[in-house]
């Protein structure tokens, strides 16, 4: 015990140097004489000791495997020192004090720089300081974890010229933790120059040589600066304290300026705080509600995740879980959504000038990032709810290098549906659960290791006999390495998986299974070059590979008379490479220009159709099949995808930006229903069915008042979209050996108006926010001869034109706060049956123009209300509880809209889900 | 909340997810009257051309769908002549063979009588060629009928088709007797048969084909219709009347359109419908919906027979299915049996040597009376 605390001492010494020490090392030492023969250093230090009024203090871990084999006679204690130290990595140092301190790889100092407390002079005085950091930190580049607000780092060796540029890098990590702390601020004031951390929590800036004083911002953090002198290249690694009181609201702070002063637009993060805040249906926290809650986001209705982004259909959003693309964000149907709160960190959300590292989808990219877990120490976390639990631990595998997080959520529906006393209810199962894991290691200073592995399994069969299977599985592997301080280097594999299928066992003759999958493995290779303050440059490459079964039919039992039927698979392998500068040219303007270069290829073994030429595609114009061997490349395609936005610093506090993009799409979602469903399937293009490209232009204004405390932004944006699919009249996609047949190529047009006042702290705060949109389709194919509402635009199915939402947190003390949002939106557009008549003798239906008419507006009312236990930060467990009421007014907004055909005659329903105020409770807790 | 209210919550929210709340949706514009006109029928070149003009009814309307009655119909060419149609009955004008010039456009104009004027495009002529043949053959316990036909000059290429089922079929029960003013008595000659009959029915579904794809105008064995081994229709002798148009494209795809716009509306997942576009317009409102599609085109027909003796002597035909009863004279008056006419005797019960019934077994008048489902009168071309 003694030795640890002496061990502990000697490490608390590293990082407060003993003010009062002087740093005198061969002064009055006393001699030594002494005969050691195979002397354990213990042993040693024990008998120097007793022979000197020396105290030593050492790490007895680094010491045990060395031996004292010589006499010395009266030698100076530093003498002794060194030859018992020869040969070995242990260096010593002596203080005034009589204290010796044997540190490995260097010795440390026992004084400060003469120097030290003449602050004005430091940098500019004749003669070369000598400060503490430098001796500390020998010529080899090594690591800080400077956690010291007023100790003062030196980076870099220094060299006379004191008037360049020199660059600091660095990992942001929160001290508790030792997780990489994303998007903060750091920055110096004068000049103003400062960056945010990436999704590593890495930093790099290009500063002025000298005196600097760092400060950080960010999202929960405690506001920090750190004191540095710079005089080269060098590394920071900064660890900051979390702010304990940041339980209580939704702190928005590390955007605090972004909104003005950052380059990027269309752009949204939200913290897991913030999303935690927001009530949702079950009382689960879900990222993607409260994404569906952002300017420009839609969705066709509650209960469905599919997200419709500035006008685009659901399959344009590429989902992102640590890289790893997500094909079905959602458990059951929509009602939940795939990712357990517990392990996310932030969401990333691109609506315009999608940074050219992303592609492959056209409207926007969600970028969930999960924690990398506890670096310190072992902590766990979890919560109940009414429906769903979930349990995430975390913890080091080795201290400050190795951590994992395991994080699963699963319901109990399935055993609650047993209890209930209705028999339909009892023959149904609803049931799913997740399971993330994670596991970060830095295997040194260079390079991290990060894997990441998710699965998602549903289970869903109510009072009938269709079960429905869905699967998630991802995995993926980064490599991140630092070459240098301005330049390093991801290198990511993933791997993605997504099925489903639905067996129909009710009827032994035609019981079936139907399934669907895709598989994606891609890997890719990410560079970010920090030139200097002005160039910031990212590029890089990637491959997907993907293989999609695009659907089987087969009998599932030997009395099934279902005529096995598989549709041919497909593969394809698309290729990008991208560069990208993001040029400060001036404090006021920045630009950034991107390109993409994406190559598609569709390849073999297939067989493909063709058709005749100049008529539309039917099951009736097929001219021919083709075959293709494997590997042998059925169609390319291939275009420059332009990225390229621009700042303009208006004043300190608003800012004018200009973006443009284009995007090019090679996997579609194929769905004729408005909403998400279960049967979506997802088609790659092939030589019948084209990529989509979308361009969008997007301008706006952003102004910050009151000391950043309130963000006002203006976003207008206009945007096209070719050759996404849509269907044709009476498609099928279940099951189709040439869906080219049934679907039509779309041109889409959407353009909006997007104005969010956010205020993110204070009692009171959240967001408001209105969006006019207008989607507008219109398919005119001459290739499908389909033409719909006469060849003219028409509303998209999510074409909603007023959105209104409002989400407000008031908190009443430390421990209660309570939160009200409101959300309003125009109805989605539907096709009514509007009339019947007589074919001769068969009764028919006369449609309205596709999408002419609309739903009924919808509206909701959520209350929610968190009471947090006390706020000692040592106690065994946080927990909160969270009651809230979802659709407090009660509101019967309709989800679907059909009509059937009762008796000869037809009539309408109106289908709402969560028609009433739905009370949950959740207990949450964190230990 | 104790876990009792939370499981009735939980089942509550879960009933939301099974059930959930329905309610009747009726918007507004499905309750506003409309009623579009319905235009139905072609100009036929080589006969008499007959077409029908309705109007279309709200989805809940019950009663039969409203005819457009004392309209002015003309057939008019693009060279200014003009052919009115006369109505016959409610909403059907029709005008004999008009030998009409092939190499002309033809388009139909309607004025109503309230003065509303519609026109339909001007219509090329398509000459519809013969059909080869209408065979059938037996497939895994159904009858499959098929349609073959080709145009030498591969002019005609997309092909609809039409139908009329005309078959015999018997009563249940064969009688012998009837209820004549109280009392029971045996058929004469002069009573009506009504054992045997003929029932006739229009094909409901749109029959469309095209050989594009191939390089000659030949379409070989279409499927027009399948009939299932048990069915009524092939019990005894079955007939079908093939008709055969030659379409345009644009015609096609109309037709195309409407088959695909099924009567399958309804559940969640269904495709929204898309809406068809007519060649017929109103004149003074273009974007009044007008419904039907106006081709000109020659008619071509061909009639076949099945006889239940051809098909396969496993199948088990349709035998219908009735059940008798007794009614005793001791017990019962005929007349409270039979004077309403709902009931029908069969045969006459006589006890051993008598030459007096007494009783009757009897049948309802759907088991005897074949009239109740067809007609009595044999075809002109029953063979």
């Amino acid at each position: 015990m003694a030795y640890f605390y002496r061990v502990f001492f000697s490490f608390f010494l590293l990082l407060w140097v003993s003010v009062a020490s002087g740093y005198t090392q061969q002064l009055n030492e006393p001699l030594v004489t002494g005969n050691y023969s195979n002397a354990s250093f213990k042993s040693f230090v024990q008998d120097l000791e007793a022979k000197t009024a020396y105290t030593f203090y050492f790490d007895p871990a680094a010491v045990d495997s060395i031996t004292v084999d010589f006499s010395v006679n009266a030698k100076s204690l530093s003498q002794v020192l060194n030859q018992a130290l020869q040969g070995t990595n242990l260096h010593f140092a002596i203080s005034k004090q009589k204290q010796v301190f044997i540190t490995k790889g260097r010795p440390i100092l026992t004084s400060l720089p003469e120097n030290f407390f003449d602050k004005g002079s430091a940098i500019v005085g004749e003669k070369q300081p000598q400060f503490a950091a430098e001796q500390y930190m020998p010529q080899q580049e090594s690591r800080k974890k400077a956690a010291s607000e007023i100790k003062l780092y030196e980076i870099g060796t220094s060299n006379s010229n004191k008037t360049g540029k020199a660059n600091l890098a660095g990992t942001l990590r929160d001290a508790m933790s030792g997780e990489p702390i994303i998007g903060a601020y750091v920055y110096i004031e004068s000049p103003a120059i400062g960056t945010a951390s990436d999704q590593y929590g890495y930093y790099s800036l290009t500063l002025p040589l000298g005196r600097h004083e760092l400060k950080i911002r960010g999202v929960g953090l405690k506001n920090s600066r750190r004191q540095i002198i710079l005089n080269g290249d060098g590394r920071l690694d900064i660890e900051i304290e979390e702010d304990v009181r940041s339980l209580k609201e939704v702190l928005v702070e590390a955007e605090k300026d972004r909104n003005v002063s950052g380059l990027q637009m269309g752009m949204e993060r939200l913290d897991i705080r913030t999303i935690k805040q927001v009530p949702t249906a079950f009382g689960e926290t879900d990222i993607l509600r409260v994404v569906l809650t952002l300017p420009g986001v839609k969705s066709v209705g509650e209960g469905s995740t599919g997200m419709n982004v500035r006008g685009g259909s659901t399959d344009q959003n590429l989902i992102l879980l640590n890289n790893a693309t997500i094909y079905n964000p959602s458990h059951l149907f929509g009602f939940f959504s795939a990712f357990n709160p517990d392990v996310l960190k932030s969401v990333e959300l691109y609506k315009s000038a999608v940074p050219a590292k992303y592609g492959g989808r056209l409207s926007s990219v969600l970028e969930i990032t999960a924690r990398e877990g506890n670096k310190k120490q072992f902590t766990g976390s979890g919560g109940i709810g009414l429906l769903t639990s979930r349990l995430t631990l975390e913890g080091p595998i080795k201290k400050d290098k190795t951590s994992f997080l395991v994080g699963g959520r699963t319901t109990y529906s399935d055993w609650l549906l047993k209890q209930l006393p209705n028999k339909s209810f009892n023959n149904s199962e609803a049931s799913f659960y997740d399971v993330n894991a994670h596991i970060s290691h830095e295997i040194n200073d260079k390079n991290s290791l990060y894997f990441t592995g998710y699965l998602s399994k549903d289970r869903f069969k109510l009072a009938a006999d269709t079960l429905y299977r869905f699967r998630n599985q991802n995995a993926s592997i980064k490599w991140k390495h630092n070459f240098h301080n301005q330049l390093y280097s991801v290198l990511t594999g993933t791997y993605s998986h997504y099925s489903y299928d639905i067996s129909n066992e009710g009827n032994a003759v035609n019981a079936a299974t139907l399934t669907f999958g895709i598989d994606q493995t891609g890997l890719q290779a990410d560079f970010n070059y920090f030139p200097n303050a002005k160039h910031t440059v990212d590029f890089g490459a990637s491959s997907i590979l993907y293989q999609v079964s695009p659907g089987s039919l087969m009998p599932n039992n030997s009395e099934s008379l279902i005529i096995p039927d598989e549709i041919q698979r497909e593969k394809a392998l698309e290729s990008a490479v991208y560069i990208s500068d993001r040029y400060d040219v001036s404090q006021r303007l920045s630009l950034s220009f991107g390109l993409r270069y994406s190559v598609f290829n569709a390849l073999g073994p297939r067989d493909v159709f063709t058709y005749a030429p100049g008529v539309p595609k039917t099951e009736t114009t097929m001219a021919d099949t083709v075959s293709y061997g494997s590997g042998k490349t059925i169609a390319t395609y291939h275009g420059p995808e332009f990225r390229f936005s621009a700042r303009y610093g208006v004043a300190d506090n608003s800012s004018v930006k200009l973006s443009y993009n284009r995007l090019r799409q090679y996997v579609h979602m194929l769905s004729n229903t408005a909403s998400m469903s279960p049967t979506d399937t997802w088609k790659l293009s092939d030589s019948n069915i084209k990529p989509q490209v979308g361009d969008q232009v997007a301008l706006g204004y952003y102004r910050n008042f009151r000391a950043n405390t309130i963000e006002f932004s203006a976003e207008g944006y206009y945007k096209w979209m070719q050759d996404f699919l849509d269907y044709r009249s009476g498609a099928s996609i279940i099951m189709n050996h040439h869906i080219e047949t049934d679907v039509a190529n779309a041109e889409g047009k959407a353009y909006g108006l997007e104005l969010m006042l956010k205020k993110a702290t204070g009692k009171l705060n959240g967001w408001v926010s209105y969006t006019y949109s207008r989607t507008l389709v219109r398919i005119n194919d001459s290739s499908t001869s389909e033409i719909i509402n006469r060849g003219e635009y028409y509303p998209g199915n999510f074409d909603k034109p007023h959105d209104f939402t409002l989400i407000s947190n008031y908190r009443f003390s430390q421990r209660f706060s309570t939160s009200l949002n409101f959300t309003y939106n125009t109805g989605r557009p539907i096709t009514l049956p509007l009339a019947k008549y007589y074919d001769g003798e068969t009764q028919r239906i006369l449609y309205s123009d596709r999408n002419q008419y609309r739903i009924p507006d919808y509206y909701r009312l959520d209350f929610a209300m968190n009471i947090e236990g006390n706020h000692k930060i040592q106690k065994l467990a946080h927990s909160s509880w969270t009651l809230a009421v979802y659709n407090l007014t009660g509101r019967k907004n309709p989800y679907s809209i059909y009509f059937k055909s009762e008796n000869g005659k037809i009539r309408g329903y109106k289908m709402s889900i969560f028609g009433q105020p739905i009370p949950t409770i959740t207990y949450n807790f964190k230990f | 909340m104790n876990l009792l209210n939370g499981n009735k919550l939980i089942g509550w929210l879960l009933m939301l997810l099974v059930s959930s709340c329905v309610e009747p949706f009726t918007p507004e514009v499905l309750e506003a009257p409309n009623n579009y006109l319905v235009v139905n029928g072609f100009i036929n070149v080589n006969g008499p051309t007959t077409i029908q003009l309705l109007r279309t009814q709200n989805l809940a309307d019950e009663g039969l769908p409203p005819a457009e009655k004392n309209a002015t119909v003309t057939i008019e060419t693009d060279n200014g002549e003009s052919y009115r149609l006369s109505e016959t009955t409610n909403g059907i004008y029709e005008i004999e063979n008009l030998n009409l010039n092939p190499t002309h456009k033809y388009r139909l104009f309607i004025s109503t009588s309230k003065g509303k004027k519609y026109a339909s495009d001007f219509v090329e002529v398509k000459q519809t060629p013969a059909i080869d043949e209408v065979t059938w053959k037996p497939v895994d316990r159904e009858v499959q009928i098929y349609v073959s036909t080709h145009d030498s000059n591969n002019n005609s290429r997309y092909y609809r088709w039409n139908y009329e089922s005309t078959w015999h079929f018997r009563s249940a029960f064969y009688t012998n007797l009837k209820y004549e003013n109280g009392e029971v008595l045996f058929r004469d000659e002069n009573d009506e048969n009504i054992y045997d009959c003929w029932k006739t029915e229009n094909s409901t579904t749109i029959e469309l084909s095209n050989s594009i794809r191939l390089s000659q105008d030949v379409i070989s064995n279409y499927k027009l219709l399948t009939l299932p081994y048990n069915s009524e229709k092939i019990a005894i002798k079955y007939s079908i009347l093939v008709k055969q148009y030659a379409l345009t494209p644009e015609a096609y795809k109309y037709w195309e359109t409407l088959k695909k716009n099924t009567e399958n509306i309804g559940t969640l997942f269904d495709p929204l419908p898309s809406q068809i576009t007519s060649n017929i317009r109103c004149l003074s409102d273009p974007q009044e919906p007008v419904i039907g599609y106006i081709s000109a085109s020659t008619v071509q027909e061909k009639r076949i027979f099945i006889d239940s003796k051809e098909l396969p002597k496993d199948w088990k035909t349709f035998a219908p299915v009735c059940y008798s009863d007794t009614m005793y004279l001791s017990r019962h008056s005929v007349v409270d049996y039979f004077k309403e006419g709902y009931n029908i005797p069969i045969n006459g019960i006589y006890p051993q040597g008598s030459p007096f019934p007494i009783g009757y077994s009897y049948a309802s008048k759907g088991c005897v009376d074949c009239t109740v489902w067809g007609t009595n009168v044999k075809p002109d071309f029953w063979e």
